[in-house]
Protein backbone atom coordinates (compact mmCIF):
# COMPACT_ATOMS: atom_id res chain seq x y z
CA UNK A 1 0.00 0.00 0.00
CA UNK A 2 2.76 2.38 0.95
CA UNK A 3 4.60 1.46 -2.21
CA UNK A 4 1.65 2.32 -4.36
CA UNK A 5 1.26 5.68 -2.70
CA UNK A 6 4.87 6.45 -3.30
CA UNK A 7 4.48 5.55 -6.94
CA UNK A 8 1.49 7.84 -7.14
CA UNK A 9 3.34 10.76 -5.59
CA UNK A 10 6.25 10.25 -7.95
CA UNK A 11 3.92 10.19 -10.94
CA UNK A 12 2.09 13.31 -9.77
CA UNK A 13 5.40 15.09 -9.32
CA UNK A 14 6.51 13.99 -12.80
CA UNK A 15 3.25 15.13 -14.35
CA UNK A 16 3.71 18.58 -12.87
CA UNK A 17 7.24 18.71 -14.29
CA UNK A 18 5.77 18.03 -17.73
CA UNK A 19 3.29 20.84 -17.23
CA UNK A 20 5.67 23.28 -15.60
CA UNK A 21 6.90 25.22 -18.68
CA UNK A 22 3.36 25.76 -19.94
CA UNK A 23 2.03 26.80 -16.53
CA UNK A 24 4.92 29.14 -15.72
CA UNK A 25 4.83 30.95 -19.07
CA UNK A 26 1.05 31.31 -19.02
CA UNK A 27 1.13 32.66 -15.46
CA UNK A 28 3.90 35.16 -16.21
CA UNK A 29 2.68 36.52 -19.54
CA UNK A 30 -1.10 36.24 -19.34
CA UNK A 31 -2.23 35.88 -15.76
CA UNK A 32 0.19 38.36 -14.20
CA UNK A 33 -0.49 41.11 -16.80
CA UNK A 34 -4.25 40.72 -16.42
CA UNK A 35 -3.99 41.02 -12.64
CA UNK A 36 -1.61 43.94 -13.14
CA UNK A 37 -4.14 45.65 -15.42
CA UNK A 38 -6.90 45.09 -12.86
CA UNK A 39 -4.80 46.60 -10.05
CA UNK A 40 -3.67 49.52 -12.24
CA UNK A 41 -7.31 50.33 -12.98
CA UNK A 42 -7.78 51.27 -9.30
CA UNK A 43 -4.97 53.83 -9.46
CA UNK A 44 -4.42 57.21 -10.93
CA UNK A 45 -1.43 56.04 -12.94
CA UNK A 46 -0.33 58.76 -15.34
CA UNK A 47 3.21 59.22 -16.67
CA UNK A 48 5.15 61.94 -14.77
CA UNK A 49 2.61 62.03 -11.92
CA UNK A 50 2.91 60.11 -8.64
CA UNK A 51 0.71 56.99 -8.52
CA UNK A 52 -2.29 57.30 -6.26
CA UNK A 53 -4.85 54.71 -5.16
CA UNK A 54 -8.28 56.05 -6.08
CA UNK A 55 -10.44 52.87 -5.76
CA UNK A 56 -13.33 53.02 -8.24
CA UNK A 57 -12.83 56.62 -9.41
CA UNK A 58 -11.73 55.53 -12.93
CA UNK A 59 -14.85 53.40 -13.27
CA UNK A 60 -17.09 56.19 -12.01
CA UNK A 61 -15.57 58.46 -14.60
CA UNK A 62 -16.26 55.84 -17.28
CA UNK A 63 -19.97 55.88 -16.47
CA UNK A 64 -20.27 59.54 -17.41
CA UNK A 65 -17.79 59.40 -20.29
CA UNK A 66 -19.76 59.87 -23.51
CA UNK A 67 -16.84 58.77 -25.70
CA UNK A 68 -16.60 55.52 -23.78
CA UNK A 69 -20.29 54.78 -24.31
CA UNK A 70 -19.93 55.63 -27.96
CA UNK A 71 -17.14 53.02 -28.20
CA UNK A 72 -19.37 50.47 -26.46
CA UNK A 73 -22.22 51.17 -28.88
CA UNK A 74 -19.92 50.96 -31.90
CA UNK A 75 -18.30 47.73 -30.70
CA UNK A 76 -21.59 45.94 -29.98
CA UNK A 77 -23.21 47.10 -33.21
CA UNK A 78 -20.14 46.12 -35.20
CA UNK A 79 -20.02 42.67 -33.57
CA UNK A 80 -23.70 42.07 -34.26
CA UNK A 81 -23.60 43.08 -37.94
CA UNK A 82 -20.33 41.41 -38.90
CA UNK A 83 -20.78 38.15 -37.01
CA UNK A 84 -24.26 37.75 -38.49
CA UNK A 85 -22.92 38.29 -42.01
CA UNK A 86 -19.99 35.96 -41.36
CA UNK A 87 -22.35 33.25 -40.16
CA UNK A 88 -24.60 33.47 -43.22
CA UNK A 89 -21.79 33.65 -45.79
CA UNK A 90 -19.74 31.07 -43.88
CA UNK A 91 -22.67 28.65 -44.00
CA UNK A 92 -23.04 29.16 -47.76
CA UNK A 93 -19.31 28.50 -48.26
CA UNK A 94 -19.29 25.48 -45.95
CA UNK A 95 -22.27 23.90 -47.75
CA UNK A 96 -20.48 24.51 -51.06
CA UNK A 97 -17.17 23.01 -49.93
CA UNK A 98 -18.94 20.04 -48.36
CA UNK A 99 -19.98 18.84 -51.82
CA UNK A 100 -17.42 17.03 -53.94
CA UNK A 101 -16.48 18.73 -57.18
CA UNK A 102 -13.32 18.92 -59.31
CA UNK A 103 -10.62 21.31 -58.07
CA UNK A 104 -11.94 21.44 -54.53
CA UNK A 105 -8.46 21.78 -53.02
CA UNK A 106 -7.93 25.02 -54.98
CA UNK A 107 -11.03 26.36 -53.26
CA UNK A 108 -9.74 25.25 -49.89
CA UNK A 109 -6.50 27.16 -50.50
CA UNK A 110 -8.48 30.21 -51.65
CA UNK A 111 -10.57 30.21 -48.48
CA UNK A 112 -7.46 30.19 -46.30
CA UNK A 113 -5.93 33.26 -47.94
CA UNK A 114 -8.02 35.99 -46.25
CA UNK A 115 -7.64 34.20 -42.92
CA UNK A 116 -3.87 33.89 -43.13
CA UNK A 117 -2.91 37.37 -44.33
CA UNK A 118 -2.11 39.61 -41.33
CA UNK A 119 -5.05 41.97 -40.74
CA UNK A 120 -2.78 45.00 -40.63
CA UNK A 121 -1.63 44.14 -44.15
CA UNK A 122 -5.02 43.31 -45.63
CA UNK A 123 -6.34 46.53 -44.07
CA UNK A 124 -3.91 48.46 -46.27
CA UNK A 125 -5.27 46.65 -49.34
CA UNK A 126 -8.80 47.57 -48.28
CA UNK A 127 -7.74 51.16 -47.62
CA UNK A 128 -6.73 51.40 -51.26
CA UNK A 129 -9.94 49.72 -52.46
CA UNK A 130 -12.02 52.26 -50.45
CA UNK A 131 -9.98 55.22 -51.76
CA UNK A 132 -12.21 58.16 -52.70
CA UNK A 133 -10.46 59.23 -55.92
CA UNK A 134 -9.11 56.02 -57.45
CA UNK A 135 -10.44 53.16 -55.32
CA UNK A 136 -11.85 50.03 -56.90
CA UNK A 137 -15.20 50.30 -55.10
CA UNK A 138 -15.96 53.80 -56.33
CA UNK A 139 -14.80 52.87 -59.83
CA UNK A 140 -17.21 49.92 -59.93
CA UNK A 141 -20.05 51.86 -58.32
CA UNK A 142 -19.77 54.72 -60.81
CA UNK A 143 -19.30 52.53 -63.89
CA UNK A 144 -22.26 50.32 -63.00
CA UNK A 145 -24.30 53.47 -62.55
CA UNK A 146 -25.07 52.74 -58.89
CA UNK A 147 -24.01 56.27 -58.00
CA UNK A 148 -22.86 59.26 -60.03
CA UNK A 149 -20.82 60.78 -57.20
CA UNK A 150 -17.96 58.87 -55.55
CA UNK A 151 -18.86 57.48 -52.12
CA UNK A 152 -16.82 58.67 -49.17
CA UNK A 153 -16.09 55.22 -47.78
CA UNK A 154 -13.71 56.13 -45.00
CA UNK A 155 -14.72 59.76 -44.56
CA UNK A 156 -18.36 59.36 -43.54
CA UNK A 157 -19.80 57.75 -40.43
CA UNK A 158 -21.88 55.14 -42.26
CA UNK A 159 -19.21 54.55 -44.91
CA UNK A 160 -16.51 53.99 -42.31
CA UNK A 161 -18.73 51.60 -40.35
CA UNK A 162 -19.45 49.45 -43.39
CA UNK A 163 -15.85 49.63 -44.58
CA UNK A 164 -14.80 48.03 -41.31
CA UNK A 165 -17.61 45.49 -41.47
CA UNK A 166 -16.76 44.47 -45.06
CA UNK A 167 -13.04 44.06 -44.29
CA UNK A 168 -13.78 42.08 -41.15
CA UNK A 169 -16.26 39.82 -42.92
CA UNK A 170 -13.65 39.15 -45.59
CA UNK A 171 -11.04 38.32 -42.99
CA UNK A 172 -13.17 36.18 -40.66
CA UNK A 173 -15.67 34.33 -42.83
CA UNK A 174 -13.04 31.68 -43.74
CA UNK A 175 -12.64 30.73 -40.10
CA UNK A 176 -16.41 30.39 -39.74
CA UNK A 177 -16.47 28.30 -42.93
CA UNK A 178 -13.82 25.88 -41.67
CA UNK A 179 -15.55 25.33 -38.33
CA UNK A 180 -18.93 24.80 -39.98
CA UNK A 181 -17.35 22.48 -42.54
CA UNK A 182 -15.98 20.36 -39.68
CA UNK A 183 -19.50 20.28 -38.23
CA UNK A 184 -21.06 19.28 -41.56
CA UNK A 185 -18.62 16.39 -41.98
CA UNK A 186 -19.84 14.81 -38.72
CA UNK A 187 -23.42 14.44 -40.02
CA UNK A 188 -23.82 10.78 -41.02
CA UNK A 189 -24.58 10.47 -44.77
CA UNK A 190 -27.14 7.66 -44.22
CA UNK A 191 -29.47 10.25 -42.69
CA UNK A 192 -29.65 12.00 -46.06
CA UNK A 193 -29.94 8.74 -47.99
CA UNK A 194 -32.81 7.59 -45.80
CA UNK A 195 -34.69 10.84 -46.25
CA UNK A 196 -33.97 10.79 -49.99
CA UNK A 197 -35.81 7.45 -50.12
CA UNK A 198 -38.69 9.10 -48.28
CA UNK A 199 -38.89 11.65 -51.12
CA UNK A 200 -38.03 14.85 -49.27
CA UNK A 201 -36.89 17.98 -51.10
CA UNK A 202 -33.47 19.57 -50.80
CA UNK A 203 -34.86 22.40 -48.62
CA UNK A 204 -36.61 19.98 -46.29
CA UNK A 205 -33.39 18.06 -45.81
CA UNK A 206 -31.57 21.31 -45.05
CA UNK A 207 -34.12 22.41 -42.42
CA UNK A 208 -34.86 18.99 -40.92
CA UNK A 209 -31.39 17.40 -40.92
CA UNK A 210 -28.54 19.80 -41.62
CA UNK A 211 -29.53 22.80 -39.48
CA UNK A 212 -30.57 20.92 -36.31
CA UNK A 213 -27.50 18.67 -36.37
CA UNK A 214 -25.23 21.62 -37.08
CA UNK A 215 -26.68 23.68 -34.23
CA UNK A 216 -24.09 22.80 -31.53
CA UNK A 217 -21.21 23.68 -33.86
CA UNK A 218 -23.03 26.83 -34.99
CA UNK A 219 -23.38 28.02 -31.40
CA UNK A 220 -19.70 27.40 -30.67
CA UNK A 221 -18.55 29.11 -33.88
CA UNK A 222 -20.83 32.06 -33.14
CA UNK A 223 -19.53 32.51 -29.59
CA UNK A 224 -15.93 32.07 -30.66
CA UNK A 225 -16.24 34.73 -33.34
CA UNK A 226 -18.13 37.08 -31.01
CA UNK A 227 -15.38 36.88 -28.39
CA UNK A 228 -12.84 37.56 -31.10
CA UNK A 229 -14.77 40.42 -32.73
CA UNK A 230 -15.41 42.22 -29.43
CA UNK A 231 -11.70 42.99 -29.12
CA UNK A 232 -11.36 44.44 -32.66
CA UNK A 233 -8.32 46.69 -32.91
CA UNK A 234 -6.01 46.14 -35.92
CA UNK A 235 -8.52 47.00 -38.64
CA UNK A 236 -9.55 50.21 -36.92
CA UNK A 237 -5.98 51.27 -36.26
CA UNK A 238 -5.11 51.03 -39.96
CA UNK A 239 -8.40 51.84 -41.72
CA UNK A 240 -10.03 54.71 -39.85
CA UNK A 241 -7.93 55.54 -36.79
CA UNK A 242 -11.24 55.52 -34.92
CA UNK A 243 -12.74 58.28 -37.06
CA UNK A 244 -14.46 60.14 -38.48
CA UNK A 245 -15.23 62.01 -35.27
CA UNK A 246 -14.61 58.95 -33.08
CA UNK A 247 -17.53 57.11 -34.69
CA UNK A 248 -15.53 53.91 -35.32
CA UNK A 249 -13.54 53.88 -32.08
CA UNK A 250 -13.84 50.38 -30.64
CA UNK A 251 -13.44 49.70 -26.93
CA UNK A 252 -9.96 48.22 -27.46
CA UNK A 253 -8.91 51.19 -29.56
CA UNK A 254 -10.29 53.62 -26.97
CA UNK A 255 -8.28 51.88 -24.24
CA UNK A 256 -5.19 51.85 -26.45
CA UNK A 257 -5.36 55.61 -26.94
CA UNK A 258 -5.16 56.13 -23.18
CA UNK A 259 -2.38 53.57 -22.75
CA UNK A 260 -0.12 55.15 -25.39
CA UNK A 261 -0.77 58.65 -24.10
CA UNK A 262 0.49 57.50 -20.70
CA UNK A 263 -2.81 57.34 -18.81
CA UNK A 264 -2.46 53.72 -17.63
CA UNK A 265 -5.09 53.93 -14.91
CA UNK A 266 -7.99 54.98 -17.12
CA UNK A 267 -6.81 52.87 -20.08
CA UNK A 268 -6.67 49.85 -17.78
CA UNK A 269 -10.20 50.50 -16.53
CA UNK A 270 -11.49 50.45 -20.13
CA UNK A 271 -9.47 47.26 -20.77
CA UNK A 272 -11.04 45.62 -17.73
CA UNK A 273 -14.51 46.29 -19.15
CA UNK A 274 -13.50 44.65 -22.45
CA UNK A 275 -12.13 41.78 -20.40
CA UNK A 276 -15.37 41.33 -18.45
CA UNK A 277 -17.45 41.32 -21.65
CA UNK A 278 -15.19 38.68 -23.20
CA UNK A 279 -15.12 36.64 -19.98
CA UNK A 280 -18.93 36.45 -19.81
CA UNK A 281 -19.02 35.13 -23.37
CA UNK A 282 -16.10 32.77 -22.65
CA UNK A 283 -18.06 31.12 -19.84
CA UNK A 284 -20.87 30.42 -22.30
CA UNK A 285 -18.38 29.17 -24.88
CA UNK A 286 -16.73 26.70 -22.52
CA UNK A 287 -20.15 25.52 -21.38
CA UNK A 288 -21.44 24.94 -24.91
CA UNK A 289 -18.15 23.66 -26.32
CA UNK A 290 -18.32 20.38 -24.33
CA UNK A 291 -14.58 20.64 -23.74
CA UNK A 292 -14.70 18.65 -20.52
CA UNK A 293 -15.70 15.50 -22.40
CA UNK A 294 -12.55 15.68 -24.50
CA UNK A 295 -10.25 15.74 -21.50
CA UNK A 296 -11.92 13.15 -19.30
CA UNK B 1 -34.00 15.34 -61.98
CA UNK B 2 -35.05 18.98 -61.64
CA UNK B 3 -33.69 19.18 -58.11
CA UNK B 4 -30.33 17.94 -59.30
CA UNK B 5 -30.15 20.83 -61.71
CA UNK B 6 -31.03 23.41 -59.07
CA UNK B 7 -28.39 21.93 -56.82
CA UNK B 8 -25.78 22.14 -59.55
CA UNK B 9 -26.57 25.78 -60.25
CA UNK B 10 -26.45 26.63 -56.53
CA UNK B 11 -23.14 24.83 -56.18
CA UNK B 12 -21.72 26.74 -59.11
CA UNK B 13 -22.93 30.07 -57.71
CA UNK B 14 -21.52 29.24 -54.27
CA UNK B 15 -18.15 28.28 -55.71
CA UNK B 16 -17.98 31.39 -57.93
CA UNK B 17 -18.95 33.64 -55.02
CA UNK B 18 -16.30 31.99 -52.82
CA UNK B 19 -13.50 32.50 -55.34
CA UNK B 20 -14.37 36.14 -56.09
CA UNK B 21 -14.93 36.94 -52.41
CA UNK B 22 -11.61 35.44 -51.27
CA UNK B 23 -9.34 36.40 -54.13
CA UNK B 24 -10.52 39.79 -55.43
CA UNK B 25 -8.64 41.95 -52.86
CA UNK B 26 -5.64 39.66 -53.19
CA UNK B 27 -5.58 40.02 -56.98
CA UNK B 28 -6.09 43.77 -56.66
CA UNK B 29 -3.00 44.00 -54.44
CA UNK B 30 -0.97 42.14 -57.09
CA UNK B 31 -2.24 44.36 -59.90
CA UNK B 32 -1.45 47.64 -58.12
CA UNK B 33 1.96 46.37 -57.03
CA UNK B 34 2.91 46.03 -60.71
CA UNK B 35 1.54 49.40 -61.79
CA UNK B 36 3.61 52.51 -62.29
CA UNK B 37 0.64 54.64 -61.26
CA UNK B 38 -1.39 53.28 -58.35
CA UNK B 39 -4.17 55.75 -59.22
CA UNK B 40 -4.59 54.28 -62.73
CA UNK B 41 -8.36 53.97 -62.28
CA UNK B 42 -8.79 57.74 -62.37
CA UNK B 43 -9.27 59.35 -65.78
CA UNK B 44 -5.97 61.27 -65.88
CA UNK B 45 -3.80 58.23 -65.24
CA UNK B 46 -2.82 54.96 -66.91
CA UNK B 47 -1.62 51.53 -65.77
CA UNK B 48 1.91 51.06 -67.21
CA UNK B 49 3.42 47.74 -66.11
CA UNK B 50 6.56 47.95 -63.95
CA UNK B 51 8.54 45.98 -61.37
CA UNK B 52 10.06 49.19 -60.07
CA UNK B 53 8.00 49.11 -56.87
CA UNK B 54 9.60 45.82 -55.89
CA UNK B 55 13.11 46.95 -56.77
CA UNK B 56 12.70 50.22 -54.85
CA UNK B 57 11.42 48.70 -51.62
CA UNK B 58 14.10 46.01 -51.60
CA UNK B 59 17.00 48.30 -52.44
CA UNK B 60 16.06 51.25 -50.22
CA UNK B 61 17.77 50.42 -46.91
CA UNK B 62 15.92 53.10 -44.94
CA UNK B 63 12.63 51.26 -45.48
CA UNK B 64 13.93 48.19 -43.57
CA UNK B 65 11.35 46.02 -45.30
CA UNK B 66 13.43 42.85 -45.47
CA UNK B 67 14.55 43.38 -41.88
CA UNK B 68 10.90 43.57 -40.73
CA UNK B 69 10.18 40.38 -42.63
CA UNK B 70 13.21 38.66 -41.10
CA UNK B 71 12.12 39.80 -37.61
CA UNK B 72 8.65 38.39 -38.22
CA UNK B 73 9.98 35.06 -39.42
CA UNK B 74 12.44 34.65 -36.54
CA UNK B 75 9.93 35.62 -33.86
CA UNK B 76 7.21 33.40 -35.34
CA UNK B 77 9.50 30.38 -35.80
CA UNK B 78 10.83 30.52 -32.24
CA UNK B 79 7.39 31.14 -30.72
CA UNK B 80 5.78 28.35 -32.74
CA UNK B 81 8.52 25.91 -31.80
CA UNK B 82 8.33 26.51 -28.06
CA UNK B 83 4.53 26.72 -27.95
CA UNK B 84 4.32 23.36 -29.74
CA UNK B 85 7.03 21.79 -27.58
CA UNK B 86 5.61 22.93 -24.23
CA UNK B 87 2.05 22.04 -25.29
CA UNK B 88 3.20 18.54 -26.33
CA UNK B 89 4.87 17.90 -22.96
CA UNK B 90 1.73 19.01 -21.20
CA UNK B 91 -0.64 17.11 -23.47
CA UNK B 92 1.39 13.94 -22.97
CA UNK B 93 1.06 14.18 -19.20
CA UNK B 94 -2.64 15.06 -19.35
CA UNK B 95 -3.59 12.16 -21.63
CA UNK B 96 -1.38 9.49 -19.99
CA UNK B 97 -0.89 10.31 -16.35
CA UNK B 98 -3.20 10.69 -13.36
CA UNK B 99 -2.71 13.84 -11.28
CA UNK B 100 -4.82 16.48 -9.59
CA UNK B 101 -5.54 19.33 -12.00
CA UNK B 102 -5.32 17.40 -15.25
CA UNK B 103 -8.78 18.53 -16.31
CA UNK B 104 -8.35 22.02 -14.91
CA UNK B 105 -5.14 22.94 -16.79
CA UNK B 106 -6.58 22.82 -20.33
CA UNK B 107 -9.77 24.56 -19.23
CA UNK B 108 -7.90 27.39 -17.53
CA UNK B 109 -5.68 27.76 -20.57
CA UNK B 110 -8.75 27.87 -22.78
CA UNK B 111 -10.11 30.67 -20.61
CA UNK B 112 -6.74 32.47 -20.91
CA UNK B 113 -7.01 32.34 -24.69
CA UNK B 114 -10.23 34.34 -24.50
CA UNK B 115 -8.59 37.22 -22.65
CA UNK B 116 -8.63 40.29 -24.89
CA UNK B 117 -5.09 41.37 -25.77
CA UNK B 118 -5.84 44.92 -24.74
CA UNK B 119 -6.28 43.75 -21.13
CA UNK B 120 -2.77 42.28 -21.23
CA UNK B 121 -0.76 44.75 -23.29
CA UNK B 122 -0.74 47.73 -20.91
CA UNK B 123 0.84 45.84 -18.07
CA UNK B 124 2.99 43.80 -20.46
CA UNK B 125 4.50 47.08 -21.62
CA UNK B 126 5.43 47.93 -18.03
CA UNK B 127 6.78 44.43 -17.43
CA UNK B 128 8.92 44.51 -20.58
CA UNK B 129 10.20 48.00 -19.76
CA UNK B 130 11.20 46.75 -16.31
CA UNK B 131 12.94 43.72 -17.86
CA UNK B 132 14.64 45.96 -20.42
CA UNK B 133 13.17 43.87 -23.26
CA UNK B 134 11.38 46.61 -25.19
CA UNK B 135 12.41 46.55 -28.88
CA UNK B 136 13.87 43.09 -28.35
CA UNK B 137 12.75 39.77 -29.87
CA UNK B 138 12.16 38.40 -26.35
CA UNK B 139 9.44 41.02 -25.76
CA UNK B 140 7.42 39.38 -28.55
CA UNK B 141 8.49 35.75 -28.27
CA UNK B 142 7.28 35.14 -24.70
CA UNK B 143 3.84 36.69 -25.20
CA UNK B 144 3.48 34.91 -28.56
CA UNK B 145 4.27 31.55 -26.97
CA UNK B 146 1.48 32.25 -24.49
CA UNK B 147 -0.90 33.27 -27.25
CA UNK B 148 -0.18 30.02 -29.08
CA UNK B 149 -0.24 27.66 -26.09
CA UNK B 150 -4.02 27.17 -25.70
CA UNK B 151 -4.58 26.25 -29.35
CA UNK B 152 -1.43 24.10 -29.37
CA UNK B 153 -2.48 22.29 -26.20
CA UNK B 154 -5.96 21.52 -27.49
CA UNK B 155 -4.72 20.20 -30.81
CA UNK B 156 -2.04 18.07 -29.16
CA UNK B 157 -4.57 16.78 -26.62
CA UNK B 158 -6.88 15.56 -29.32
CA UNK B 159 -3.91 14.11 -31.18
CA UNK B 160 -2.45 12.26 -28.18
CA UNK B 161 -5.82 10.90 -27.12
CA UNK B 162 -6.08 9.17 -30.51
CA UNK B 163 -2.69 7.46 -30.07
CA UNK B 164 -2.77 4.06 -28.43
CA UNK B 165 -1.26 3.84 -24.94
CA UNK B 166 -0.20 0.20 -25.39
CA UNK B 167 3.32 1.00 -26.52
CA UNK B 168 4.16 3.31 -23.65
CA UNK B 169 2.48 1.05 -21.08
CA UNK B 170 4.69 -1.79 -22.27
CA UNK B 171 7.74 0.45 -22.02
CA UNK B 172 6.73 1.52 -18.50
CA UNK B 173 6.57 -2.14 -17.43
CA UNK B 174 10.05 -2.60 -18.89
CA UNK B 175 11.26 0.11 -16.57
CA UNK B 176 11.59 3.03 -18.96
CA UNK B 177 11.13 6.49 -17.46
CA UNK B 178 8.37 8.78 -18.63
CA UNK B 179 10.88 11.06 -20.26
CA UNK B 180 12.51 8.20 -22.17
CA UNK B 181 9.11 7.10 -23.40
CA UNK B 182 8.32 10.60 -24.57
CA UNK B 183 11.63 10.92 -26.33
CA UNK B 184 11.84 7.47 -27.95
CA UNK B 185 8.22 6.53 -28.59
CA UNK B 186 5.84 9.45 -28.36
CA UNK B 187 7.70 12.25 -30.13
CA UNK B 188 8.32 10.20 -33.29
CA UNK B 189 4.66 9.25 -33.66
CA UNK B 190 3.38 12.66 -32.59
CA UNK B 191 5.43 14.58 -35.14
CA UNK B 192 2.69 15.01 -37.77
CA UNK B 193 0.30 16.42 -35.16
CA UNK B 194 3.02 18.62 -33.75
CA UNK B 195 3.83 19.84 -37.22
CA UNK B 196 0.32 21.04 -38.01
CA UNK B 197 0.26 22.78 -34.62
CA UNK B 198 3.57 24.43 -35.45
CA UNK B 199 2.27 25.75 -38.78
CA UNK B 200 -0.86 27.20 -37.17
CA UNK B 201 1.00 28.93 -34.34
CA UNK B 202 3.50 30.29 -36.87
CA UNK B 203 0.67 31.91 -38.83
CA UNK B 204 -0.95 33.30 -35.66
CA UNK B 205 2.35 34.81 -34.49
CA UNK B 206 3.06 36.20 -37.93
CA UNK B 207 -0.35 37.92 -37.83
CA UNK B 208 -0.11 39.49 -34.38
CA UNK B 209 -0.29 43.28 -34.37
CA UNK B 210 -1.09 44.98 -31.05
CA UNK B 211 1.81 43.54 -29.02
CA UNK B 212 4.27 44.18 -31.83
CA UNK B 213 2.97 47.74 -32.15
CA UNK B 214 3.43 48.52 -28.46
CA UNK B 215 6.50 46.50 -27.54
CA UNK B 216 8.82 47.38 -30.44
CA UNK B 217 10.23 50.75 -31.46
CA UNK B 218 12.17 50.39 -34.70
CA UNK B 219 13.63 48.00 -37.25
CA UNK B 220 15.58 46.06 -34.61
CA UNK B 221 12.49 44.13 -33.60
CA UNK B 222 9.53 45.60 -35.51
CA UNK B 223 7.52 42.96 -37.37
CA UNK B 224 6.25 43.19 -40.94
CA UNK B 225 2.53 43.84 -40.16
CA UNK B 226 3.50 46.86 -38.05
CA UNK B 227 6.04 47.99 -40.63
CA UNK B 228 3.43 47.94 -43.39
CA UNK B 229 0.72 49.52 -41.23
CA UNK B 230 3.03 52.43 -40.43
CA UNK B 231 4.34 52.78 -44.01
CA UNK B 232 3.93 56.45 -44.80
CA UNK B 233 5.08 58.59 -47.70
CA UNK B 234 7.64 61.34 -47.46
CA UNK B 235 5.65 64.24 -48.83
CA UNK B 236 2.21 63.46 -47.51
CA UNK B 237 1.42 61.28 -50.51
CA UNK B 238 0.73 57.64 -49.70
CA UNK B 239 3.13 55.46 -51.75
CA UNK B 240 0.51 52.86 -52.69
CA UNK B 241 2.74 51.06 -55.19
CA UNK B 242 5.40 50.48 -52.54
CA UNK B 243 2.87 49.45 -49.93
CA UNK B 244 1.24 46.87 -52.20
CA UNK B 245 4.60 45.48 -53.30
CA UNK B 246 5.62 45.20 -49.62
CA UNK B 247 2.35 43.44 -48.86
CA UNK B 248 3.04 40.92 -51.63
CA UNK B 249 6.53 40.20 -50.31
CA UNK B 250 5.24 39.98 -46.73
CA UNK B 251 2.67 37.33 -47.48
CA UNK B 252 4.84 35.09 -49.66
CA UNK B 253 5.87 32.92 -46.67
CA UNK B 254 2.21 32.63 -45.67
CA UNK B 255 1.03 31.68 -49.15
CA UNK B 256 3.73 28.99 -49.38
CA UNK B 257 2.59 27.53 -46.05
CA UNK B 258 -1.05 27.47 -47.15
CA UNK B 259 -0.32 25.94 -50.52
CA UNK B 260 1.66 23.08 -49.01
CA UNK B 261 -0.13 22.45 -45.73
CA UNK B 262 -3.74 23.37 -46.52
CA UNK B 263 -5.01 20.02 -45.20
CA UNK B 264 -3.09 20.26 -41.90
CA UNK B 265 -4.19 23.85 -41.32
CA UNK B 266 -7.87 23.11 -41.85
CA UNK B 267 -7.68 20.03 -39.65
CA UNK B 268 -5.82 21.86 -36.89
CA UNK B 269 -8.21 24.81 -36.93
CA UNK B 270 -11.32 22.66 -36.66
CA UNK B 271 -9.84 20.48 -33.92
CA UNK B 272 -8.65 23.46 -31.92
CA UNK B 273 -11.91 25.35 -32.04
CA UNK B 274 -14.66 22.77 -31.92
CA UNK B 275 -13.41 19.72 -30.08
CA UNK B 276 -11.06 16.80 -30.41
Amino acid sequence: MKNRNEFKTAETWQAYMFNAPLIIIALLFVFLPVIGTLITSFFRDVTFLPNKFIAFENYKELLSDGHFWQSVRFTLFFVFVSVTLELVIGLIFALTLNESFPGRSIFRIAILIPWAIPIAISARIWQLIYNYDFGLFNYIAIHLGITDQPISWLGSTIGAFFSIVISDVWKSTPFMTIILLAGLSTIPPDLYEQSLVDGTTMWQRFYKITLPLLKPVLVVALLFRTIDAIRIFDLIYVLTGGGPGGSTTSMSFYAYNFLVSGDYGYGSAVSVIVFILAALLAVLYIKFGQFKEVVS
Amino acid sequence: MKEDKVKKILLFLGAAFLIIFCLAPFVWMLVVSFSKHPDFLSAQSSFMLTVNNYIEIITTPSLHLLRYLLNSIIVSLVSAFFATFFASLSAYAITRMQFPGRILIPLILLAFSMFPQISIVGYLFKLMTWLGWINNYAALIFPYITLGLPLALWIMLSYFSQLSTELDNAALVDGATRFQILQKIIIPIALPGAFSTFVLIFIYSFNEFLFALMLTIDYKARTIPVGIALFEGLHGQVPWGYIMASAVIAIIPIIILIAFFQRYIIQGLSEGAVKG
